[in-house]
Formats: structure tokens, sequence, C-alpha cells
């Protein structure tokens, strides 16, 4: 028997990154993964961004910090598997940290703005997923990341999040708008175009000032900065683009889930981006069974338990079909690897069956 | 007073992602546009999740018509903060010249809370719209944030008075406030699965938008699956026999197949009923069960179908 494309994937990988919109499963494929190429022998770990803590749970640990936490794995003795849970503040703490003098992290972390920025800004949790990669990455203790992406409506933002975060932090527009605020005071003012002048006086009665003096004490204390986070950003870039990182799209087969993986691997793809292959999970698998043709009419004379057993086939059936029909249908994932796996009926809760789930997965023929 | 899901003149749907809030919140929608209310559907920040359910190519920032009695709308934080200032300033002009100068994305973008208040705030303003002295809408429903974003979303009125000391916007964030915790106008309703995460995430929620003191309405159920009993350990030893008792001819590879999909059911069906204990356990509001419908692809058939067995659940 060939291996299955799975483990080829796994066992050659440097970097794997899980993308899906939310709900999916894409944290459970993440740590079956990861789980998987750990028994395989490999040295592996995976970051989730799951504020459910269901990996820590999954993966019987009781916290999982900013730092990486080595999962027992009874029964086996090869490869290694580390995890972790993404802490957005933290993790941009140590940016700024490892970028600015203590003088001036020590002035960039007591803002006030700072605070809305580094744990609520809109893509910073996606930049900071990237930022936390390369610096696994860059520790080197690991053959193998498997990273979970934030479930972010705006599908693929963390492609785009060191890019905007960057623009965001260089602001040009931003620094125009408050250099009144940044530099000579009031004066300031004349230079700037009307319009200009017209919308930084109603937002600042919008506002309100004190913000703006804020952001300003922000931008001005980021000064001198953004050469290296567009360096940081450009080699994230490089990293995910990179020969040995795989993207992998984790959906679900229904009509709602596959158009927004469809809309994933098209991104990927104008991104030149590498994707490994489609899990699909919950699928419902039920083959056509020769005298089982008409289910609800044996239903009918059915008793006990084989009634419902009848009507169970048949919905399952129905729904298998329609499943392959809309699967079939989505354009574009066509050349790629699909993995299904089937609607499980326990939850995957521990590594027993986070393994049945990497074993699902391999065992896959379409794959 | 008996818990309703139309009890308030807005209705915030929201849940776990997977858990089909956009789903439920539209079947609510289609089940009062029936019982004759003019309802508003509301989806934010362009995510056209509606467009699919109703058959129509887009659902966009002006209301359109969906179906009979319900309007569609994508409310989005640029054109909520132009109506805003047209609104509160009378000043399209410098709206317009505000758009240029992408001043609305930086505004939006820096105010902690800006463009989550400016969501609510259309909303509340579509809440007061009249047409001949009466509302426009009877019922306005929300595809709100999922749950794990939705106490942030919740709370940006007081978080932006907080931050803001005075002028319009604080004045705008306390009235929007004030509104939010009115229960005439507004009730949080969570949809969630039979399954251990999303009923802890959803006993979560609940906790963290009591405290905010929102009003709560029912929590509803989704993906009920039908039960199976009986079935003994050995599946398919029982089914063989219910076979043989009722004169039914069936083949081993069809015994296997019924006796595996059964057993999967069963014990899927098993563990929700653990999940719902949980829920009786962890939460003290009213439930609505809503069965798993089969179906890869929700339509507008499913969707009244849906809309029916919510009706039944007598929550409406």
């Amino acid at each position: 028997m060939t291996e299955a494309a799975i483990d080829r994937l796994l066992d050659e990988s440097h970097i794997i990154v899980c993308t899906g919109a939310g709900g999916v499963g894409k944290t459970t494929a993440s740590a079956a993964l990861a789980l998987r190429a750990a028994d395989r022998g490999r040295r592996a770990i995976v970051c989730t961004i799951d504020p459910a803590r269901r990996l820590a749970q999954s993966l019987g640990l009781s916290e999982l910090g900013n730092e990486p936490n080595r999962v027992e794995r009874a029964g086996s003795k090869r490869g290694e598997l580390d995890a972790m849970m993404l802490d957005m503040k933290r993790t941009f703490d140590e940016m700024v940290l490892e970028m600015a003098s203590p003088a001036r992290a020590e002035q960039i972390m007591s803002n006030p703005f700072y605070k809305h920025v580094s744990s609520t800004l809109a893509g910073t949790q996606e930049y900071m997923a990237m930022q936390k990669l390369f610096e696994l990455h860059e520790e080197g203790r690991w053959e193998l990341i498997v990273i979970d992406t934030p479930p972010t409506r705006s599908a693929l933002d963390f492609l785009d999040a060191p890019k905007r975060l960057t623009d965001f932090l260089e602001g040009r527009f931003l620094k125009l708008m408050l250099w009144p605020y940044m530099k000579a005071g009031k004066g300031g003012m004349k230079v700037l175009n009307f319009g200009t002048q017209i919308a930084l006086k109603t937002v600042t009665r919008i506002t309100g000032s004190d913000l703006f003096a804020d952001v300003g004490a922000f931008f001005q204390a980021f000064e001198g900065m953004y050469e290296d986070f567009k360096n940081r950003a450009k080699r994230v870039r490089e990293l995910l683009a990179a020969r040995r990182t795989s993207f992998i799209v984790v959906t679900s087969p229904t009509g709602s889930s596959l158009r927004e993986a469809q809309y994933f691997t098209e991104r990927l793809r104008a991104e030149n981006m590498p994707i490994g292959g489609i899990v699909v999970n919950r699928t419902h698998l039920v083959p056509e069974v020769a005298g089982l043709e008409d289910p609800g009419a044996l239903a009918e004379r059915a008793q006990g338990p084989l009634a419902g057993a009848l009507e169970a086939y048949a919905a399952w059936r129905a729904v298998s079909v329609r499943e392959k029909h809309l699967l079939d249908a989505a354009t574009g994932l066509e050349r790629l690897p699909v993995w299904r796996v089937p609607d499980l009926a326990d939850e995957v809760c521990d590594l027993k069956t986070l393994r049945a789930v990497g074993d699902l997965i391999a065992d896959d023929k379409a794959g | 007073m008996a818990p309703s899901l139309t009890a308030s003149r807005v209705v915030v749907v929201s849940g776990k992602g997977g858990v089909g809030k956009t789903t439920i919140a539209a079947a609510f929608a289609l089940a009062a546009a029936r019982a004759g209310k003019h309802v508003l559907l509301a989806e934010l920040e362009d995510r056209q999740a509606f467009a699919p359910l109703f058959d129509v190519t887009e659902v966009g920032p002006t209301p359109r018509t969906l179906a009979p009695n319900i309007t569609g709308v994508s409310i989005e934080p640029d054109e909520a903060l132009v109506e805003y200032l047209r609104v509160a300033y009378g000043i399209p002009k410098i709206s317009r010249a505000l758009i240029r100068s992408r001043a609305i994305e930086f505004a939006t973008h820096t105010a902690p809370g800006l463009k989550d208040i400016l969501l609510i705030g259309t909303v509340k303003q579509a809440e007061g719209e009249q047409r001949s002295g009466a509302p426009l809408y009877d019922l306005i429903v929300v595809d709100a944030p999922p749950t794990g974003r939705l106490p942030r979303f919740l709370d940006a009125p007081r978080a932006v008075a907080e931050l803001v000391q005075g002028g319009p916007i604080r004045r705008q964030a306390e009235g929007v406030r004030s509104w939010v915790l009115d229960p005439a106008k507004l009730q949080v309703v969570l949809v969630t699965h039979a399954e251990e995460m999303p009923v802890r995430e959803t006993a979560e929620a609940i906790e963290a938008i009591q405290k905010m003191g929102i009003e709560l309405g029912p929590v509803v159920v989704n993906g009920i699956w039908p039960d199976i009993r009986g079935l003994g350990r050995d599946a398919r030893a029982t089914l063989a026999s219910n076979a043989a008792d009722s004169g039914i001819e069936l083949s081993d590879t069809a015994l296997a197949a019924l006796a595996e999909v059964a057993s999967v059911q069963a014990r899927r069906s098993h563990h929700q009923r653990k999940a719902l204990k949980q829920l009786d356990r962890d939460v003290a509001l009213p439930q609505a069960c809503v069965p798993y419908l089969f179906t890869a692809r929700m339509d507008r058939e499913e969707l009244t179908t849906l809309s029916h067995k919510l009706e039944g659940s007598g929550l409406l």
C-alpha cells in the first residue's frame, strides 16, 4: 500500500497552516494532524488561537499559555508534541520589547491606546498568529509547526494582516491627521489641506481630543520602528510561501462552508501560497446498498428500532448524496486532495479520538 | 411573562460559529412574517449570509425585500458613520469629505468600540423609524457577531461612553446604552448545539451578558438528532431479529449499513441528551429545541421547514 498523501505532507512539511471559517473543526484538525505527525516520529508543535480552550482540553492540558507545553502521549515513544495557545497581547508585548529600546518599549506599553491596539484592533490577532509562527520557526526547535488561524469571517485576513498592521502603524494618513498632536502643536494645522482640516476637526469633535492625544503619542513612540515591522512582514510572507509550507483548508460539506472554502483556495492561489489539500469535516458517507432502495417504505412495516434505523439510513443516504453533489460542484477544489472526515458520533475531546480523526483523514481514499 | 422571541422590538441572534445562528435568525424572521409582522432582517459588515437563503444575489446597505413581509439589510460601519453624521449634524458635505480623506477608516479603526456602536446605533435608528405614525418595522432580527465577540460588541456603548469625556459621541453612546438595556427594546437570543463545547460557550456568554444587564430570551438548541432506542449491545443482531419479526428480508450488507448508521445516530443522540442536561444545569433560561434537518444546503424550502419547527417550539 502506498503511503497516504496526508502522511507524506506531515513527514515533509515544515509549516502547516490550517485555515477556514469558524465552526468547521479547524482546531481539531490542527491538533489531529500535529499529533499524527508526532506519532510518526516528528518533533511537532501545534499553536492554536481558539479562546474556548478546546485544544487545551483535547490535549489533556489544564492551561495553554503563550509558551509551548509538552503533550504526554501515552503509548508513543516516537516524536515529540508540544502545544500552545496564542496570547495575542503577550505576543505583541514581546514583539515590542524585542524591537524597541527598554525606555521606548515602556513608553509604548504604558500608552492607553496601545492596550486597545494590542488586544482589540481588527487584524491584530491575525498579525500575532503570523508573528508567533515566525518566532516558533526562528526558535528552530520543531521540525513541524502546525498553526491554527483565527476564525475570521473576512477570510484570510492573516495574509493581509502584516501589511495592514504595518500600514496602520506607519500610517502616513494617520500621521497627517495627527500631526498637530505629534509635532509642533496647533500651528501645524496650517499646512494641511482644507478637506483634511475639516475632517480632523469633525473627527476630533466626535471622538474627543484626549483620545487623539493618546493616539498621537502612540504613533510617535513607534516612529523609527516601521522598517523593522516591514522587514518582519516580508519575512513572514516568504515563510508562508516557502516550499515546505502547506495550507490546509478546513471545511464542512455544506453549501455555505464550501463557498467559503472555495473563496479561501482562490485567495491562496492568487497569493501564490501552497495549498496542501482540503479537509472536509462532518461528512456523511453512506453507501448505496442493494435492497435498501426505498428505506421509507420498509420503515412503515418495520418493528422495533429497525424502523428508526431505516429512517436514519434514508436521511443519511439522502444527505450523503447531496453532499457529494455539492463537493463535486465546488469548482476550484477538484484538483486538490480532499480528505473527508465522517460526522463522528463522539466528540473529539482526548488523544484517542484525536488519533482516530488522524486515521480517518489518512484512510480516505479520495486523498 | 412568558418568554417569547417576540417580546422585544429587536432580537439579537448569536451563537458559537457553526451552530446555525444565521439560519435560525432567518427562520425566525420567516415565522414572524407569516404571523403578519413586518420584519427587518439585518446582517452586519457585508457577510452576505442571507442572500443564498432567500435566493437573491446580494443584500446591501439599502434595505430590500427578501420575502413577503421581510426586508433585508446589511449594516456596514462606513455607511453607518456617514448616516450618523448626516442625522447628528446634518452635514452630508462633510461626510463626503470624510470618505475622501479616509477619515472613516481611521475613526472606525482607532476609537475602541466605535465601529460596534455605529452598528448598534444603526439598528436603534431602524427601530425608531416610523411611517404614518407607526413603527416602520414590527420586529428587527439581527444576525449578530458570534458568541466569542458578542459581549464586547454589546458592551461597546458603555466602553465608548467611558472613553469619551463629553460631546455628541458621549451623548450618542449613552443613548444607545440605555436603549440596549431596555428589555422592551432588545433581547439576545443565543443559538447552540447540544454538544459539550457550544453549551459551555453559551453558558459563558449568558453570564457575561447578564452582568451587563441586557435581557436574554430563550436559548435555541439547533440540530437535535432523532433518537433510536432499544438497539442494545449488538445493534446488528437486534435489527436482524426486528427484520425477521417484520417479515423484511435484508442482506448482510444491508444489515451492516443499517447497524452502522443507527449506532452512530443513537450514540450521537445519547451525547446530545447529556449536553442538554448540562445546559439545564448551567443555564436558567427557557429552551427551544429544533431538529437536525439532514440537509447539506439550506435554501428557501428548508428554511420554511425550519421556521415551522421553530413555530412549533412555542416560543414565538
